[in-house]
């Protein structure tokens, strides 16, 4: 009697509530914007983003001065559970580029209970606890350790993504866990840079549809690369297969977060597009993020990520890599001081002599930042890049390059 | 003597009130009690019933954390960040949704029936608060002592029912209570929770929590 009249009283609430909902709701919107200013010293080396064999984002090319970045974010909520959200960005390197890095509708039904919610478009996977700030940069420092930079260069999701979460509030629990699986299309020429530039920390997000250029590299002139194009189209489709990732997330009281990934983009290597010059790579890798806030003040972030790529009938060209990151930061009144160390290796696995694709690329980074208001923040970064690449001495250059980057930003955000 | 003074002054200043001290079954300070007097005196006024109550909410946070309200009063959500916040509730006592941005604040919720309306966020899913809809006008949350002071006049003595409420009981929707006898209007009561508290929840987040 008792369990009938519970039923009841749920029933009639959920009616209660479904007619609340299904009532036709206004559409609503917000957009929020940021523009980047930035002073920084250029490199002599001309920027892989002008084909050059620089490993700094701004060269001898560039404004000392420039807009960094700029970016507008946008969220537009037709119903209780559906909305819509795109991210458009600008940069200036190499050429005014200007397009969106994400643009997907979100579809997360209120629940009580377990809590599913799920993303179509074009957006990024969530294997960062880097890059929570706005247009998926970074709180800590300007320029992303290499391990995120190359996300935001060569890895999208353009499809579904899944997520099931146990949110810990709602369960009154200590723990949040949470399963995400995606799959998706269109990203089969992702690990292209790993092959013949390497990992590289910096902060230049590629945009939908772009064209990213790197280095000469003397290899693609012989007969067996003549069909790949000195450039990466990293979000083409190629083989018309699907990709797929799948990854958990756990958080204890939002002190200590955990996520876990295994990216595999199920690239058919033998595929090429002979119009676009771009081969569909075989590109898998895990990626584990760990953050632990130490006090409310400190935290303490590391990643790292293992993984192989290849490309080619054959495999001729065929890659493990990895790279990692271990990142402090601290805020106090309102500074925030940020230190990060890393480091990154491409393993050169195939037979091709007259392909080298070895890298190794160390860095440290420290960062100061300071808000002033709701809308300002500036802050000073200091960055030491030490990079080798087996490619480099074919190209009749050092095998080693040291790249020191002073940079001081300005950001205004509406 | 001036110390003295001031001390004196703070007593009589506060006799008015009923001061409920709230403990656990350990006997330790009990903060964010939420108690109330139930009784024909001790009814909601008809100035507390035509206020408009405010839940905000600030840092990704609802503030207060607690609030206690008069049956049929407003309660309206103003939104202090500059990012979107989905309110929800599915408790029995009130089920709406909101969706909240600083600079469209939306109507006033109406919370009619007594019961606890447990709040949370669909966007930042730690947010969590409590609406406490109560028959009655003399109400207060305890602070970090366990203290509450019931503000009180010589006509509102007598028999009433004191309901005490934690956000750590096994059971939100049922309030503990106990029957009081108000002799004075300094009177000091003393509160031992009776049933176990549940676990403390302090999630620690900050704004680089926001990319989920």
């Amino acid at each position: 009697m008792i369990q009938m009249n519970m039923s009841r009283v749920l029933a009639i609430s959920v009616a209660t509530l479904l007619s609340q909902l299904t009532q036709a709701q206004e559409i609503t919107g917000k957009f929020h914007g940021l523009v980047e200013i930035t002073a920084t010293n250029t490199s002599e080396d001309r920027s892989w983003l002008r084909q050059g064999w620089g490993v700094a984002r701004f060269d001898a090319d560039s404004d000392v001065f420039n807009v960094s970045r700029a970016a507008l974010t946008g969220r537009m909520d037709f119903s209780s559970a559906w909305s819509a959200h795109a991210v458009a960005q600008y940069v200036p390197d190499p050429d005014h580029k200007l397009g969106f890095t994400e643009a997907y509708m979100h579809y997360q039904p209120l629940a009580q209970g377990y809590q599913f919610s799920s993303k179509i478009g074009g957006f990024y996977p969530r294997m960062s606890l880097e890059n929570p700030a706005f247009g998926w940069s970074s709180p800590y420092t300007f320029n992303y350790s290499g391990l995120n930079a190359w996300l935001g260069e060569e890895v999208r999701t353009f499809g579904a993504e899944f997520e099931l979460k146990r949110a810990a509030r709602r369960f009154r629990s200590k723990h949040d866990v949470s399963v995400i699986g995606a799959l998706f299309k269109g990203n089969d020429p992702a690990g292209t840079l790993l092959a013949w530039r390497g990992f590289v920390p910096h902060d230049r997000q590629s945009v939908f549809n772009e064209r990213i250029a790197f280095a000469r590299v003397k290899s693609l002139y012989t007969p067996q690369l003549r069909f790949q194009g000195q450039y990466v189209d990293p979000f083409s489709e190629v083989d018309g297969r699907f990709g797929y990732y799948i990854g958990a997330h756990w958080s204890y009281l939002k002190r200590h977060n955990l996520r876990v990934y295994w990216y595999d983009n199920n690239g058919d290597p033998s595929a090429v597009n002979y119009n676009t010059k771009q081969y569909a790579w075989d590109t898998k890798f895990w990626s584990l993020a760990w953050r632990s806030k130490v006090s409310a003040q400190t935290q303490f972030i590391t990643q790292a990520m293992y993984g192989n790529t290849a490309m080619g009938p054959r495999r001729g060209v065929d890659n493990d890599f990895y790279s990692w990151y271990v990142m402090l930061s601290h805020t106090f009144n309102d500074y925030r001081i940020s230190g990060r160390v890393e480091q990154s290796k491409v393993m050169d696995k195939d037979i091709w002599a007259f392909d080298p694709n070895a890298s190794f690329t160390q860095g440290i980074t420290l960062n100061v930042r300071k808000t002033l208001s709701e809308t300002w923040q500036v802050g000073a970064e200091f960055q030491f890049i030490d990079y080798e690449a087996e490619s480099r001495p074919m190209a009749y250059l050092p095998l080693d390059l040291n790249e020191q980057v002073w940079r001081v930003s300005a950001q205004y955000q509406f | 003597m001036k110390k003295i003074l001031i001390l004196l002054g703070f007593i009589c200043f506060s006799s008015k009130a009923l001061e409920v001290v709230v403990s656990d079954d350990q006997g330790n300070a009990i903060k964010g009690a939420a108690v109330w007097l139930t009784g024909a005196k001790w009814q909601a006024t008809g100035e507390q019933k035509t206020k408009v109550y405010s839940m905000g909410q600030k840092d990704r946070a609802f503030v207060p954390h607690t609030l206690v309200v008069p049956s049929g009063t407003l309660v309206d959500f103003p939104n202090f960040d500059s990012i979107l916040h989905h309110v929800y509730s599915f408790s029995k006592a009130k089920s709406f949704e909101l969706k909240l941005y600083r600079d469209k604040p939306l109507a006033p919720v109406s919370f009619t029936q007594p019961g606890v309306v447990e709040l949370g966020c669909n966007i930042h899913d730690w947010m969590l608060g409590y609406i406490l809809v109560v028959n009655s006008g003399v109400y207060g949350v305890s602070d970090e002592q366990g203290k509450v002071q019931l503000a009180l006049d010589s006509s509102q003595l007598g028999n009433a029912q004191l309901n005490v409420w934690h956000e750590r009981y096994e059971n939100l929707d049922s309030p503990e209570s106990q029957l009081l006898t108000i002799t004075h209007v300094s009177q000091v009561v003393n509160y031992q929770i009776q049933q176990t508290l549940l676990d403390k929840l302090e999630f620690l987040t900050d704004d680089t929590d926001e990319y989920e």
